[in-house]
C-alpha cells in the first residue's frame, strides 16, 4: 500500500488525533471525581495547617479521610462577605474554595475585564475561634495563593500556609516549604486601616536596635524577589478585601467583652 | 535469550546511556532529582511512557505516512504523558508527588529520550524488542536519576525518601545541593567515572 499517498495520509492523521481525543476525553472524565477530591483534601490541609491544626507533612502522612473529619470536627461556620464586610451568605461546612475559585475571586477584587461579578469572599471560622481567610495572586512563573489564620482578636496572625503552581524550588518555593518563612507571619499584626496591609521586604524582621514598630513587616526570602513581592501583593490585595470585615469584627472586639475570657464577642454584638 | 535483545536491553543502562553518553533529558534530570522519591515517580513515568509509545508505534510502523511520522509520534507520546499525569492526580498516594513535579511530568514529551528512541529503533523494529528498547532507555534515564537524587537529598535535606539519615548526627544540610547547579556537578562526575571506567569513550 503506498503510504504517502495525500487521501491516506489525511484520513491517517484524522483518525489517529480522534482516537486518541476519545481515549483522552474518557479517561479524563472517569478520574475526574477522585483528581477533585484529592484536590479538595490538599485545600482542606492546607487551611488546617495555617490554623496550626498539624503540619501539612502530618496531614499528608493522616490521608484524605483523616483530614475531611478533622477539619469536619474543627469548622465552626463558613461564609462569604463583600468588599464593605457584609455576610453575604452561609456557604455549606463540606465546601471550600480550590485554587480556580479563588482566581475567579483575584479578578473580581481586581475588576477589569476578567470581572465576572461582585466579589464574594470566604471566611472560615473555626470552633476554638481562629478565623480563616484565603489570599491569591501571581508569583514569578504562575500563581501564588495560601491561606492566612487570625486569632481570636482579629488583629493577630496565629498562622499561614503558602502553595504555588511553579516557583522556583529553593527559592521561590519555600514560601510552601519553609516552615521557617511561614512561621515569621506569626503574631504580626496587619495594618487594615492602610492600603498596604502587609509588608515582606528586605529587612522586614525586627532586628536588635530598632527603633521602628515592625509588626505588620516580616523578612522576604533571598533570591526569590519576585516570588516574595508577589505573594505581598496577593496578601495585600486580598486582606485589603477583606478589611472592612475584619475592621468591624475588630471594632466589635475592642469592647471590654474580649478582655474576659470566657465572654465571647459574637454574643455581645 | 539471544544476544542482540540482551543488547538491546543492557547498551542504554550503561554504555549507552542516554543521559551520560548521549547527553539526552539533562533538564529534568536537574530539576526532579532534589528528592528520591520525586525522582523515582519520574523514572517510573518515563519507563512507562517510553515503553509504550515504543509499542505503539513499533505497531504501527508499516502504517504511518514518512511524511507525518513526527506528528504521529508526537500524538502517541503526548497521550501516553497525559494519561501518565491524570493517573497520578487520581490516586491519594501520588497526588502530593505530581503537584511537586508539576510541569515536569507534562515536559517528559519534550525528553529527547523518548522521541530519539522511536524515530531511531522503533519505527524500525518489531514490537517486543521496541517495548525492551524503551524501557530499558527509561530504566537507563531512572537510574542517574536516582543516584543524582541520592546524593542530593542526602547532603541537601540530611534525608532519604524523607527519613532522616544524617540529621540526627548533627548535620546541617547544604543549601547548595538543593540548587540546580549542584546536580550539573554531580552528573559531570557521574560521567567522568564512566569513561574512566569505559576507555572507548574518551576522545583523543
Amino acid at each position: 500500500m503506498n503510504t504517502n499517498n495525500n487521501v491516506y495520509t489525511i484520513i491517517y492523521t484524522t483518525l489517529i488525533v480522534v482516537v486518541v481525543a476519545a481515549l483522552l476525553a474518557f479517561v479524563s472524565q472517569s478520574l475526574k471525581g477522585k483528581q477533585d477530591a484529592n484536590e479538595k483534601a490538599d485545600t482542606i490541609s492546607q487551611m488546617l495547617t495555617a490554623a496550626q491544626f498539624g503540619t501539612k507533612a502530618e496531614f499528608q502522612k493522616a490521608g484524605n479521610a483523616a483530614v475531611l473529619a478533622k477539619y469536619a470536627d474543627e469548622i465552626g461556620q463558613a461564609f462569604t462577605v463583600n468588599l464593605n464586610g457584609e455576610k453575604v451568605q452561609d456557604l455549606d461546612l463540606t465546601k471550600v474554595y480550590s485554587p480556580k475559585e479563588l482566581k475567579r475571586q483575584n479578578y473580581n477584587i481586581k475588576g477589569g475585564s476578567n470581572k465576572t461579578g461582585e466579589p464574594e469572599i470566604p471566611v472560615f471560622v473555626f470552633k476554638n475561634g481562629k478565623t480563616v481567610v484565603p489570599i491569591y495572586g501571581a508569583g514569578l512563573w504562575g500563581p501564588v495563593w495560601g491561606y492566612i489564620a487570625f486569632e481570636k482578636d482579629l488583629k493577630t496572625i496565629a498562622g499561614a500556609y503558602f502553595d504555588h503552581e511553579s516557583e522556583t524550588a529553593g527559592l521561590g518555593a519555600k514560601i510552601k516549604d519553609d516552615p521557617a518563612f511561614q512561621a515569621e507571619f506569626i503574631g504580626e499584626k496587619p495594618d487594615f486601616a492602610q492600603a498596604n496591609v502587609f509588608d515582606i521586604v528586605k529587612g522586614g524582621s525586627p532586628k536588635e536596635g530598632d527603633t521602628e514598630i515592625k509588626d505588620n513587616k516580616i523578612d522576604a526570602i533571598t533570591g526569590a524577589t519576585m516570588t516574595s513581592q508577589g505573594l505581598d501583593t496577593a496578601i495585600d490585595t486580598w486582606l485589603g478585601a477583606y478589611a472592612k470585615y475584619f475592621q468591624g469584627q475588630q471594632a466589635a472586639c475592642d469592647k471590654p467583652c474580649c478582655e474576659g475570657e470566657e465572654q465571647n464577642c459574637k454574643e455581645e454584638e | 535469550m539471544d544476544a542482540k535483545l540482551k543488547e538491546t536491553i543492557l547498551n542504554p543502562i550503561f554504555k549507552g546511556n542516554p543521559i551520560t553518553v548521549l547527553v539526552l533529558g539533562i533538564c529534568s534530570s536537574l530539576a526532579v532529582t532534589v528528592t528520591m522519591k520525586g525522582a523515582l515517580v519520574m523514572a517510573l513515568s518515563v519507563i512507562v511512557v517510553t515503553g509504550i509509545s515504543s509499542l505503539i508505534l513499533s505497531l504501527l510502523r508499516n502504517t504511518i505516512p514518512g511524511r507525518v511520522r513526527i506528528i504521529v509520534q508526537l500524538v502517541v507520546v503526548a497521550m501516553m504523558v497525559i494519561l501518565v499525569d491524570q493517573i497520578l492526580k487520581s490516586f491519594e498516594a501520588t497526588y502530593a508527588i505530581d503537584k511537586q513535579l508539576s510541569v515536569y511530568i507534562g515536559l517528559i514529551i519534550t525528553n529527547c529520550i523518548v522521541m530519539g528512541r522511536i524515530e531511531a529503533f522503533a519505527l524500525g523494529n518489531k514490537p517486543w524488542p521496541s517495548f525492551l528498547d524503551g524501557v530499558a532507555n527509561g530504566a537507563g534515564y531512572g537510574m542517574i536519576l536516582l543516584i543524582v537524587a541520592f546524593f542530593r537529598e542526602l547532603l541537601g535535606s540530611g534525608t532519604l525518601f524523607g527519613i532522616d539519615i544524617l540529621n540526627r548526627f548533627g548535620y546541617v544540610p547544604n543549601n547548595l545541593v538543593i540548587l540546580p547547579p549542584f546536580a550539573l556537578i554531580l552528573l559531570g562526575c557521574i560521567v567522568w567515572v564512566q569513561r574512566s571506567i569505559q576507555k572507548d569513550l574518551q576522545e583523543k
